[in-house]
């Protein structure tokens, strides 16, 4: 017996999968001009993620899942947060140089490429949580105590 | 050297080494063991370096992230997080780094047979980069975001080992427990917040200075509440008996060692000395103006400190598992550094105040080595033996020889016998809770009595006739050799120093942390200029 959720969820899943992902997309790379961020984007792409596990069932996750992948992209995405945080490192810990100084990322205010590394620091932390929130999902589906 | 430059370092390097080991350890063990040591010997690096600066300029280091002044435009208070090291955040930084590159060192040895090391090496430098937020922050939502960070990583390494169901319950125990104490710690942040409208260390005090409400007040009692329990202290001390023996060794010595005095003393002795400054309400209450009783929260923390140390050592006494009797042992060494804290609020202004103050916090760096060095050398039996239990490991000495050397010279250092490390800091609390009030001193006495036979016990257990079980027993190799003896080799030399250290490193500390020239906050407002 597979353990998908049936034809109908999964084809419902097959449409909706791209546009959560595009609309956490979207959360993500506006997070320095609307409401949400990096956070809360890579938790809504995660959510993708969760859909597919469950509509398609844990043997199609593994096979689809790669955990040194994942957690090297995490480990990435902490990296490039970090990394933006020390580009002001002359003046200060998470001085925003980009911003005061450019040459990228210094738009006029309420356009997409402005606010400096807070763009960059977005994208870093919606990586690491949907790749953290996926990983996670994906460890508690492995280790249930019950068959089916 | 400049102090504020390599300041940041002290977080970014840690950082940098968590969140780039699941990259490093794709290219297998011996990068990922040889990386989680470079960094952690790193840090020690940066902290000495730290430590040392503060040390020689008795200045106190304040860091702004994210511009040069943390005043904003057009205002005249500070908006941003700052970071503020005196002396005793130096102590706690130096203090951390050290243990925590001991514990590292140690677990390459220790840790050999587990499986996803990966997410241990990563978790243990997390662990690391908390503790040293909590050391250096001066800013109280920064502090709780570190203390989680802390709290957080501690609690996933307690249940690391979850083969076995007594890791996975004492974890759980541990983070129900821990998130009831960050809780309070974080309802009484929101209520000074919302009452003063800034979350600055240094300027909430000259807030609560203008206007000590009563919401000043019952945030003060929720710090104090949930750090009793961060810190361990009776009557809530009963997570720590589980969480501290059931986690692996090498986190076991962090956890005794530093975790409970960072999460809880540390923080602690910040909020009541440099949040509700002592000195400034007693000017107010000579000038009969609203107030608080500084003098009566230190006598609260006095009766739990009392209760602490009497039940730590006393319960330490009827253990046969090994870890767990030093669980306790850490509970009992807590009553007497709350004991100094107390005493040291409680007689604030006068000699006897000042020295329990710097015996706190000299014993509080003693204890985080002995303790550590007591957890290793546990460690190193299990490793052999393969139990913990103290009536099979009878003639350990004969099998274990060095290990059992360094369990004697830890187990004198706590006891306090004279040429050890011990001996100094406990006498300055024993000496100034004697001179503040006999009764104390007498607690004091009979904790150590207790504390004691202990110890005795197990050295006892060590010395004795040979068992069969401990036959095959041989001292571990040296990656678990050599912290311990690193360790015993601190604990001997700082023993030989007592009263040098004390009088430049502890008396300074105590007397910065007192702040009779309102430096914390001078240090803040003195950079109002730059805005």
């Amino acid at each position: 017996m597979s353990d998908d959720m049936g034809v109908i969820v999964r084809t419902m899943a097959r449409a909706t999968i791209p546009l959560i992902g595009i609309f956490g997309a979207y959360v993500v790379s506006h997070g320095h001009l609307t409401p949400g961020g990096g956070f809360q984007g890579g938790a809504t792409i995660a959510g993708a993620g969760i859909l597919f596990l469950l509509a398609f069932g844990l043997s199609e996750m593994k096979r689809r899942y790669d955990k040194h992948l994942y957690s090297a992209l995490e480990g990435i995405g902490g990296l490039v947060f970090l990394g933006a945080a020390m580009l002001g490192i002359g003046t200060a810990f998470f001085y925003n140089t980009l911003w005061h100084d450019g040459p990228v990322f210094n738009g006029e205010p309420g356009t997409l490429l402005s606010a400096g590394y807070l763009p960059i620091m977005n994208l870093a932390v919606g990586l690491k949580v949907f790749t953290g929130l996926v990983s996670a999902m994906a460890a508690i589906a492995l280790y249930r105590r019950w068959k089916s | 050297m400049n102090g504020e430059a390599i300041l940041p370092y002290i977080i970014i390097i840690p950082l940098f080494g968590a969140f780039s080991m699941p990259i490093v350890s794709l290219a297998g063990r011996k990068a990922r063991e040889a990386w989680a040591v470079l960094i952690s010997a790193l840090t020690l690096v940066v902290a000495s370096a730290l430590f040392y600066h503060v040390w020689d300029t008795k200045e106190i280091i304040v860091y702004t992230l994210g511009a040069k002044t943390p005043f904003g435009q057009g205002v005249d208070f500070p908006i941003r997080i700052v970071w503020e090291v005196d002396l005793l955040g130096a102590i706690m930084v130096l203090t951390v780094a050290f243990v925590s590159f001991m514990a590292i060192l140690y677990s390459i040895g220790y840790m050999k047979h587990d499986t996803g090391l990966e997410k241990y090496y990563t978790l243990i430098l997390i662990l690391e980069l908390g503790m040293l937020g909590i050391a250096i922050t001066g800013d109280l939502f920064n502090f709780y975001v570190f203390l989680e960070i802390m709290s957080i990583a501690s609690y996933a390494l307690v249940a690391f080992r979850n083969d076995t169901w007594e890791g996975i319950e004492a974890g759980i125990k541990y983070m129900f427990v821990g998130s009831i104490a960050s809780s309070f710690v974080l309802l009484g942040i929101a209520l000074l917040y919302g009452q003063y409208g800034t979350l600055t260390m240094g300027y909430m005090a000259i807030k609560i200075l203008e206007n000590p409400t009563v919401t000043a007040k019952v945030a003060l009692a929720l710090f104090i509440a949930g750090l009793l329990f961060k810190s361990g202290a009776s009557p809530v001390h009963m997570w720590l008996a589980d969480a501290h023996p059931a986690a692996p060794s090498s986190i076991s010595a962090m956890l005794s060692g530093l975790v409970i005095k960072i999460g809880g003393i540390y923080a602690m002795a910040r909020i009541l000395f440099s949040i509700y400054s002592p000195l400034a309400n007693k000017i107010l209450e000579a000038y009969n103006q609203p107030y608080i009783n500084m003098g009566a929260i230190g006598w609260v923390i006095i009766i739990f400190a009392c209760l602490t140390l009497i039940i730590g050592n006393a319960m330490a006494v009827i253990q046969t598992d090994m870890k767990r009797l030093l669980a306790y042992s850490s509970v009992g060494q807590i009553g007497y550094i709350l004991l100094g804290l107390g005493i040291g609020l409680a007689a604030y202004g006068t000699q006897t105040g000042e020295v329990a103050l710097a015996g706190a916090i000299y014993h509080t760096v003693n204890h985080a080595l002995m303790k550590a060095l007591l957890f290793l050398v546990a460690g190193a039996v299990i490793h052999e033996v393969g139990t913990r239990n103290l009536n099979e490991l009878s003639g350990l000495a004969k099998t274990m020889p060095k290990t059992t050397f360094a369990f004697l010279i830890g187990a004198a250092a706590i006891v306090g016998t004279p040429p050890l490390n011990g001996f100094a800091s406990k006498w300055l609390i024993y000496e100034s809770s004697a001179v503040f009030n006999p009764v104390l001193g007498a607690i004091a006495i009979i904790g150590t009595a207790f504390c004691t036979a202990a110890y005795v016990r197990v050295l006892y257990t060590f010395f004795g006739r040979p068992s069969e079980r401990i036959a095959n027993a041989e001292d571990p190799e040296t990656s678990m050799m050599l912290p311990m003896l690193l360790l015993v080799l601190a604990i001997v030399v700082m023993g030989l120093f007592p009263w040098q250290i004390s009088d430049k490193v502890m008396i300074p500390a105590a007397r910065m942390l007192e702040q009779f020239k309102f430096e914390y906050i001078q240090a803040l407002i003195s950079l109002a200029g730059g805005a």
